[in-house]
């Protein structure tokens, strides 16, 4: 209880409201999103389940700022990131959002430590900036510190993993935002980065939004939201659901 | 971004290769060609120049390159000449080009060329005074090995060599007028006149009275030399015109072509920079600065290949005048830069504007 009221307390890290996003292909409107609503606190873990094509990674795409809504509202630390232009969208993107994809997307001409870099020169629009975090130790923490030099290929899976999320984290964003981050991982690599990105969580507080088909990895998170037919459940659903899934 | 554009390069190697040497190679022709054609151009006007007098005289119809034109000016025009006020000598030359090795033979009357002319000094001997006689420039005689006393052999005929006069009048060779008229079938026919002024009669009046005196005849300020042969020379302009543009089109094709196939398979690269927040301009930035480097590359190693060319073709052919001007070294440059940038501004708009989800290999 002690907990609810301090997470009420803190600021919103993400409001959307009535979000809709219909894709246009040739002449036939593909509707994803009908209408999501969904509020995340600072420091909040929250993990998005549903089935394949329920709207998931477009959601995301929208809070990153890669895609402007059909409709509604979306705010990003405090910042209405649905009403301003391409170059503002970018700028957002840049100060204050972090990806983490399933196929990693790491350059695969740049060595682990210059991917970092780029990230901090990019956020530095060019130059090394002094906020973020230090590479050594974003690298420590994800413990790829003998792995600098190495380029993605010569990289596990896992360890691609954790370098790319080394590389969302660089630049201290508000929300780190991951769409199937185990999904391209066996078990022992899948639990490691799921450690590190709760250890992000709690050690240092960044928001997540963590998309997963898996409920274990799901199971990280401090809270767990349910997508179907571009919609968020809200708590009734969502308690079926639970019963539905056995978790209760 | 540096690091990024470097390590682009030393994955695709063969293709920075080949773009850098494809600009090399625009650059080169300009380097080369314009430095054949203003070096030949700059060495006869300034050859000319130097035979002395103010003025040149020549049939309305002539070029300015002598090689061109057969003798057609009577001698006799000469008394005509000295006749108007101000001018105090003029003196016939007939010119005729040795094709076979690539220059003139000049045929002068030994005694109005010493009135006009101030300018040749001999190392060796002295100009000739028979018929079958010949002078040559050091650079002829230093590279064809002739010396005074030797026999050289001119359209079919042998000359005594009498005297070595040092280079930078004139024509390499020189024989009497007499002899090549009647050699070349033209008696009393010259190429050309050399007027000179009386000293202390401005230059503009003499010219004013020879115009007005012969309107039907060409006459150049030999001052002007230089310029006028540029504009008047036959295709020289359009062929320095068409040598640019090829090599503005030669940069323009490979860099756009390159940077196109670039952007093609780094579509998933450019998606990952737009996902970290890199504006539109720092893809273009990216795209350029990449063309700019392979181009100045190209640049540098066209300067290199072009010394080398020069080298190569001064070894084989010394007396060939060779004349890069700092202008011409600096529009290679500005070409082969320019072209590369305009090549990759289509690409790097594309890249700037593609759908970071899409580039991501989302759907
Ligand atoms: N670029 C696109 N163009 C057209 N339809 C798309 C596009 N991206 C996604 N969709 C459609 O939108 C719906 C939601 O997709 P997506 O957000 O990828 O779902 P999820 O991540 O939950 O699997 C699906 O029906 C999908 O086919
Ligand atoms: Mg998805």
């Amino acid at each position: 209880m002690n907990n609810r009221i301090e997470l009420a307390q803190r600021k919103d890290a993400v409001v959307v409201e009535n979000l809709q996003m219909v894709y246009r292909v040739g002449k036939v409107d593909v509707p994803a999103l009908r209408g999501v609503e969904i509020t995340v606190k600072q420091g909040e873990f929250v993990a998005v389940m549903g089935p394949s094509g329920c709207g998931k990674s477009t959601l995301l795409h929208l809070l990153g700022g890669l895609l402007r809504p059909t409709s509604g509202r979306i705010f990003v630390d405090g910042i209405e990131i649905s009403a301003v232009n391409d170059t503002e969208r970018t700028r957002i993107r840049r100060e204050k959002i972090g990806f983490v994809f399933q196929r990693f997307n790491l350059l695969p001409t740049l060595n682990a430590r210059d991917n970092i870099e780029l990230a901090r020169r990019i956020h530095g629009n060019g130059y090394r900036n002094g906020s973020g975090l230090a590479v050594d130790e974003v690298l420590r923490l994800l413990r790829l510190e003998d792995k600098m030099r190495h380029k993605p290929a010569e990289l596990s899976g896992g360890e691609q993993q954790r370098l790319s999320i080394a590389r969302a984290v660089i630049n201290k964003p508000a929300l780190l935002l991951a769409d199937e981050p185990t999904g391209s991982l066996d078990s022992d690599n899948s639990l490691l980065v799921l450690q590190m990105l709760q250890e992000l969580n709690i050690r240092y507080g960044q928001t997540i939004i963590m998309i997963t088909h898996d409920l274990e990895a799901a199971s990280t998170a401090s809270r767990i939201v349910e997508m179907r037919d571009g919609r968020i459940l809200n708590r009734v659903q969502n308690l079926v659901y639970a019963r539905e899934q056995g978790l209760f | 971004m540096m690091k990024l554009i470097l390590s682009n390069f030393l994955q695709r190697p063969t293709r920075t290769f080949v773009s850098i040497m494809a600009v090399a190679l625009g650059v080169v022709l300009v380097l080369v060609s314009v430095g054949l054609c203003y070096g030949q151009l700059t060495d006869t006007a300034e050859r000319t120049r130097r035979i002395g007098g103010d003025f040149l005289f020549q049939p309305s119809d002539a070029s300015l390159l002598f090689a061109l034109n057969s003798g057609t000016l009577p001698v006799r025009i000469k008394e005509v000449l000295e006749k108007v006020e101000g001018v105090e000598a003029a003196t016939p030359i007939l010119a005729k080009f040795l094709a076979d090795r690539f220059h003139l033979v000049f045929g002068i009357d030994h005694e109005s060329f010493e009135e006009v002319n101030s300018s040749l000094r001999f190392v060796d001997g002295a100009l000739f005074t028979q018929p079958f006689e010949a002078v040559v420039d050091t650079v002829y005689s230093t590279s064809n090995q002739v010396r005074v006393g030797d026999e050289i052999e001119i359209l079919g005929h042998r000359f005594k060599v009498r005297g070595v006069f040092v280079q930078g009048t004139a024509s390499r060779v020189m024989v009497p007028l007499a002899t090549l008229q009647e050699i070349n079938g033209t008696p009393e026919k010259a190429t050309m006149f050399f007027i000179k002024g009386r000293q202390g009669v401005p230059e503009e009046q003499v010219y004013k009275r020879l115009r007005d005196r012969f309107k039907h005849y060409k006459i150049t300020r030999t001052a002007d030399l230089q310029e006028i042969m540029a504009s008047s020379t036959p295709v020289f302009r359009q062929f320095v015109a068409a040598v640019v543009f090829l090599s503005v089109v030669i940069s323009f094709l490979v860099i756009l072509l390159a940077m196109y196939s670039t952007i093609t398979e780094r579509t998933r690269e450019i998606g990952i920079l737009k996902s970290l927040g890199a504006s539109r301009s720092y893809i273009v930035q990216l795209i350029l600065k990449e063309s700019v480097l392979i181009c100045a590359a190209g640049v540098t190693v066209g300067f290199i290949l072009n010394y080398l060319a020069l080298q190569l073709i001064l070894a084989n052919f010394p007396t060939m005048p060779v004349s890069i001007t700092l202008f011409w070294k600096v529009a290679a440059a500005v070409l082969g830069i320019g072209g590369g940038v305009m090549g990759a501004l289509y690409p790097a708009l594309k890249a700037a504007g593609q759908d970071p989800v899409k580039a991501l290999g989302y759907e």
